[in-house]
């Protein structure tokens, strides 16, 4: 290599920031295009670019989780077609046992050349609302075996030379339940991987192309310092975390996600050999998306902004086994292995918690609740309309939880209630905070967030993923836990029922499914929180006068003003 | 209007006021005074009095403020209540989950404008079509103005779900509400924005009311004060969109001149940029906390429908969302990144050299103005490079050492092992990278070749870096207008009134009926002509937005020709799949479904006569100067602006300015415009 560690920081930063830039240009080229709510609207995808070895040297805002897994995938594509890149082509996966992390996160990847010489890949992901397989949506927690989860594809050339490969074009189209919505969102990742090139291209122009790869090369190195240096900062140790799913993806059952995380000088070890066996329904893992889930959680507890290329991950090691929840083998299904990886992080912050305690928060509402409503419209169409409920924070060492703010593993966003409203036959009655649902502590979880929707047509899919109902959010360092999530079925003669945390049932014209995700851990000793901070929850209706008279010991007057000495008699009586 | 009349152009900012006044006779004198808060509205009057006290033939006084836009981030508005559908009192404060920051699980979301007490619900319902799911009942509206009354709000927005659609029901909420609660202002989302997307209207709609009842008295305020002393011409006031509207409209709804004073810096640059013979230009305003770069293309400005206020700067990536407040309003889509003069330099943990986005400000500033500043800056670095004087600048209200340039750029100099010059010139560099990435978003993000383009460079720092920029981008051209340092004020007098209309359709773009298209604007058209009668001739805009059925967002694109014809509704949908090609490097399978999403019509007012000349050169200290470019130390002659002539002449030059230098590399020209007294840099072809 002919990179060197201290060559020209200057130009090193400019490139930097090209390769950032170029980034952005792709996501923004992806949402502006794309067709599915999840896409468009939900934000789940992602856009980054690697150089000729494949390496990440920048990634646009997208899902972390999914800037992680690329370099298995990217490994993948050159074991497989390395010595076969061509200029024009185009590669498209979703095997998660051909790099993939599910069936739904489609892959799709352009290799850059000037001339003849490869500079290096765009590389897109991005969640698609249906790939086939046995329900709307495609994925369904119990799923038990992956072909059932849709069309798999392992790296396949969707264009070779710049020619749209058809074949590959028709097998997709007839296994997916809404081809046009499939091949709008495949279409906007290829058009993001063309603008990438366009820009990437440039910047050989003006760098050429030894340079540029050396520059990009000496970026992940850079990187790679930084974290090590912060990583080396920490105290050695090592600590372990249990943390719980609450179904299995078909029955109510505890499945252990076990974590030992060991710091070692400047490298983290985090061995999830201990965790449950392989499970019965989708929520098994594979080992790359549980790498991806560690570097974020690593990432996360840096004190230092670092750039978004791969040599973040070089300081760090996940070990799996084959054959659990963490390292999915053939046939297990992971469509939902979401939650598992949201678990995963919870558990990893949960033993980090133990060996850099001001560093780490408190449990979140523990990832993104899906759920999946499809039909046939009166006009006979189908639709999938893929909805998540995201959004609350847990307590950290220097603040209360966030209410409302996309779970910083998804960086999700909500989809409007107008959009939905217009675009499918949906109604949704509620969205909102629910008060007395934030962990308590000397700060406070996020509040958990609700939301309902009144189905409108008959014999309509629903599928159902949401977590924390047995276990809830975990506060630290005395703070209490977040409220447990809640599903709710009511129909149209008013009676309800109480659902599981994960299902896929059939619902009719006119009931409503609620759902509730959980509420956000606390920090610290909920007797040491500020009683004005208490007082000014209850008065914007966060917490009840009870819950800060039974959860936090304050007295508050009828015009809502604290009551000093009554509050400090309560707080003394209870230390006491 | 006749070109014989004289104006103003009165900016006010944070911390000055800046006044340009235009006599009939062409002449123009600036004034830059302190702003006067919090009665902003003091120095208004006193410098436009003292300004324009000869001259009793002033046709206008046209305005931009950030005193709404103060008001959003120092939280200063009117207690505001929000009136929503029953179940969503908390769309304000879910916002759209968008995080700002992808790893710093520490960050806290600023809390919303109306605190969750504030927010209050209405049972009542809509469907997506506008119909009734569920009537408005007045009683409990009624019940909601007592309580509004007893938490004593000032202002109230009212945003109910799917009032695009429908306004109805808000409309009477409006009537019940200024009838129980008189004094108390009202804003309806369907009057600000008949727009779908819940979050965004409301958030839009917050902010109006937010800061109304304030930019109601302060422009009251200012009307009385000019009217005291004399002046009864009209008061203008600059749009975000960079079009002007009547005061009275801007008391309605101000959140539409939320961010006047960039605009109008954009809409000089136009303005400029046109008189020469550009357009397509990349406007560029270097301050000293922020850069922001907007793009000019065939002679028109390019429009945002979408802002933050208050939004992180340093984010660098537009994507990034959640900081701020959002405003989806008609704005000139301007990309912001915290680089500017005052942006420190530093090192980060692995020893890479870093600049900004930490600002050393105004206050103590860069450590040259020996103000208590001790950290090296972009504008020290500067001084090091030799580019600006060691001397005094702005009328000797600010004394440059550079011995403290010199000792502040050796601290991140030393631990990197490199010369005083080596380092600076990697700040100024670095520093043209981060501004690189603003110039880029508005223009290679979107499609655009900045090759294509001609750099126009104003505010306090951005000639400096104007020229190593252009490099940077591969432009061949740059334009420094005369009175860089107010270039916004200047800009005023540039503006044009500009009003906007929009109805949101949903119609098969192929398919649809055009007499029915030709209604819609044609009632458009004539509700803003009524409402514009004080002005005498109109010129007309109608566009379209569209997408492929299935997508989420849409692309505007103006309609071929003055009616809707078969043949013009044809031509659209083919504009919609260039221009989505252009944009995004694909397009639909021929005959793919396209959407018709919104009609959007604006009436422009007649173009101000504006040659705005430079004021007289200030005097030159040095004769020539030692600066650094590239690796090579060169003595530069130092001249004034208006010893440049129309004869080309070759760099390297430095042209000191009141407040700013001209640097003219080696291997670019420099020669003056004379009309405008613009000056013109060209990349030599041997560079």
């Amino acid at each position: 290599m002919t990179t060197n560690a201290h060559a020209d920081p200057v130009t090193q930063e400019i490139v930097a920031n090209a390769l950032a830039s170029i980034a952005d240009e792709m996501a923004t080229t992806i949402f502006r295009t794309a067709h599915s709510t999840v896409v468009r609207d939900g934000m789940d995808f992602s856009a980054a670019l690697c150089d000729a070895r494949g390496e990440t040297v920048a990634q646009a805002v997208s899902v972390p989780f999914h800037l992680g897994s690329l370099p298995v995938a990217m490994e993948k594509l050159l074991a497989r077609y390395g010595d076969e890149l061509r200029p024009g082509d185009v590669y498209v996966m979703n095997d998660p046992f051909d790099g993939g992390i599910h069936l739904q996160d489609v892959f799709v990847f352009k290799p850059v050349f000037s001339g003849e010489t490869l500079v290096g890949f765009a590389a897109t992901t991005a969640h698609h609302g249906d790939v086939g397989g046995r329900l709307p949506g495609s994925s369904a927690c119990d799923n038990t075996e992956i072909f059932q989860e849709g069309i798999r594809l392992p790296w396949l050339r969707l264009y070779a030379e710049g020619e749209p490969v058809e074949d590959v074009f028709k097998i997709i189209s007839a296994n997916v339940r809404i081809p046009r919505m499939t091949l709008g969102d495949l279409g906007a990742q290829v058009a993001a991987c063309s603008v990438a090139e366009r820009s990437l291209l440039a910047l050989v122009e003006r760098y050429g192309v030894e340079r540029l790869q050396a520059l990009m090369g000496a970026l992940v190195e850079h990187t790679e310092r930084l974290v090590r240096s912060e990583i080396a900062s920490w105290p050695d140790g090592s600590a372990s975390f249990v943390d719980y799913l609450d179904s299995d993806g078909i029955e109510r059952v505890d499945v252990p996600i076990h974590v030992t995380v060991t710091i070692a000088g400047d490298e983290v070890i985090a061995d999830f050999s201990e965790s449950s066996p392989m499970v019965r329904g989708a929520l098994n893992s594979t080992r790359s998306f549980i790498q991806a889930v560690v570097y974020q959680a690593i990432r996360a507890a840096l004190s230092v902004e670092v750039p978004n290329t791969s040599g973040a991950f070089r300081p760090i090691t996940v070990v799996t086994r084959p054959g659990t929840i963490a390292e999915v083998v053939m046939p297990g299904a992971s469509s939902m292995r979401g939650v598992t990886g949201f678990r995963a992080f919870d558990a990893v912050n949960g033993a980090l918690a133990q060996l850099i305690p001001d560093r780490i928060a408190a449990a979140g509402e523990g990832g993104n609740t899906l759920a999946i409503f499809g039909a046939e419209r009166p006009t006979g169409e189908r639709f999938v309309y893929y909805e998540l409920v995201t959004g609350t924070w847990g307590a950290t060492p220097e603040g209360d939880g966030n209410d409302g703010l996309a779970n910083p593993c998804s960086v999700a966003a909500n989809i409007p209630v107008e959009v939905a409203e217009s675009e499918y036959p949906i109604l949704v009655e509620r969205y909102g905070l629910v008060p007395d649902t934030g962990g308590a502590g000397r700060y406070r979880g996020g509040l958990a967030i609700e939301r309902a929707w009144r189905c409108l047509t008959d014999d309509t899919s629903l599928i159902v993923r949401s977590d924390r109902r047995a276990h809830p959010p975990y506060g630290l360092h005395g703070g209490r836990p977040g409220a447990p999530s809640l599903n709710v079925l009511r129909r149209p003669d008013g009676s309800e029922e109480e659902l599981p945390s994960m299902f896929s049932t059939t619902i009719g014209a006119g009931e409503v499914f609620y759902h509730r995700i959980a509420g956000g851990g606390g920090y610290g000793d909920p007797l040491e929180r500020d009683p004005a901070a208490v007082a000014a929850d209850v008065a914007q209706e966060k917490v009840s006068v009870r819950a800060a008279l039974e959860e936090y010991g304050v007295v508050l007057r009828p015009d809502g003003s604290v009551d000093e000495e009554a509050t400090r008699e309560e707080r003394n009586a209870r230390t006491s | 209007m006749t070109a014989a009349s004289a104006r103003v152009g009165v900016d006010v900012g944070g911390t000055f006021t800046d006044v340009v006044h235009l006599s009939s006779t062409g002449a123009v004198q600036v004034r830059k005074v302190l702003s006067t808060p919090p009665d902003y509205d003091r120095a208004v009057v006193a410098s436009v009095s003292e300004l324009a006290a000869a001259d009793c033939d002033l046709e206008e006084i046209v305005h931009g403020t950030t005193v709404a836009t103060n008001a959003v981030l120092e939280r200063r508005g009117a207690r505001t209540a929000l009136v929503t559908t029953k179940g969503f009192r908390d769309v304000l404060e879910l916002r759209r989950l968008r995080i700002p920051h992808m790893y710093d699980l520490f960050w806290r979301k600023p809390p919303p404008l109306v605190e969750r007490r504030l927010r209050l619900e209405l049972t009542e319902r809509l469907a997506a079509d506008g119909s009734v799911l569920e009537q408005l009942r007045e009683d409990e509206v009624r019940e909601v103005a007592a309580r509004l009354r007893e938490l004593g709000v000032e202002s109230v927005a009212v945003c109910l779900l799917h009032a695009y659609a429908n306004p109805e029901h808000e409309e009477r909420v409006g009537a019940v509400l200024e009838d129980e609660l008189p004094g108390v202002s009202v804003s309806l989302s369907s009057r600000i924005l008949r727009e779908q997307r819940e979050y965004e209207r409301t958030a839009t709609t917050v902010v109006n009311a937010y800061v109304r009842p304030l930019m109601s008295s302060y422009l009251r305020s200012i009307r009385s004060g000019l009217a005291e002393r004399g002046f009864e011409a009209p008061l203008r006031i600059m749009q975000s969109s960079g079009g002007v509207m009547t005061a009275h409209d801007a008391e309605e709804r101000p959140v539409f001149a939320l961010e006047s004073g960039p605009a109008a810096g954009v809409v000089a640059a136009l303005g400029i940029a046109t008189r020469i013979g550009y357009e397509n230009v990349i406007s560029f305003d270097m301050g000293g906390t922020t850069a922001k770069a907007s793009l000019i293309e065939r002679g028109a400005l390019t429009r945002g429908r979408e802002y933050e206020a208050g939004g992180s700067l340093s984010a660098g990536s537009r994507l990034l969302r959640g900081s701020g407040e959002l405003l989806r309003i008609p704005t000139i889509d301007i990309a912001e990144i915290g680089a500017g003069g005052g942006s420190i330099a530093w090192l980060d943990a692995a020893g890479g050299l870093m600049v900004g986005p930490r600002s050393a400000g105004a206050e103590p500033g860069p450590a040259c103005y020996g103000r208590g500043g001790v950290e090296p800056t972009v504008t020290d670095a500067n001084v090091v490079l030799g580019y600006m004087p060691g001397a005094t600048l702005a009328d000797g209200e600010i004394s440059v050492s550079v011995e403290r340039a010199a000792e502040a750029v050796l601290r991140v100099a030393a631990p990197l092992g490199l010369s005083l010059e080596a380092a600076a010139r990697g700040i100024h560099e670095i520093a043209n990278a981060r501004m690189t990435r603003a110039l880029r978003s508005v223009s290679s993000e979107k499609g655009r070749d900045p090759r294509d383009f001609t750099l126009l460079a104003y505010g306090g720092s951005g000639p400096i870096h104007a020229a190593g920029l252009a490099e940077e981008l591969g432009v061949a051209t740059v334009l420094v207008p005369p009175l860089a340092g107010l270039f916004s004020a200047v800009g005023l007098l540039f503006a044009r009134p500009e009003f906007h209309d929009v109805r949101p359709c949903h119609l098969d773009a192929r398919s649809a009926d055009p007499a029915a298209l030709e209604e819609l604007y044609a009632e458009m058209e004539a509700g803003l002509r009524a409402a514009l009668a004080y002005l005498p001739e109109l010129e007309w805009s109608r566009t379209a937005e569209l997408r492929y059925e299935g997508q989420s967002w849409e692309v505007e694109v103006e309609l071929p020709s003055r009616r809707v014809t078969p043949e013009a509704l044809a031509a659209l949908v083919a504009r919609f799949e260039d221009e989505h090609e252009r944009l995004y490097g694909v397009r639909g399978q021929a005959g793919s479904p396209v959407q018709l999403r919104a009609l959007r019509v604006a009436a422009l007012g007649p173009m101000p006569p504006a040659d705005v000349l430079a004021p007289a050169d200030p005097p030159v200290r040095d004769a020539e100067r030692v600066a650094r470019f590239g690796h090579d130390a060169l003595a530069v002659p130092v001249r004034t602006r208006s010893s440049i002539d129309a004869e080309p002449e070759e760099g390297p030059l430095l042209v000191d300015e009141y407040d700013t230098t001209v640097v003219v590399r080696p291997g670019w020209t420099v020669r003056r415009h004379e009309a405008t007294s613009t000056l013109i840099l060209e990349r030599g072809t041997r560079s």
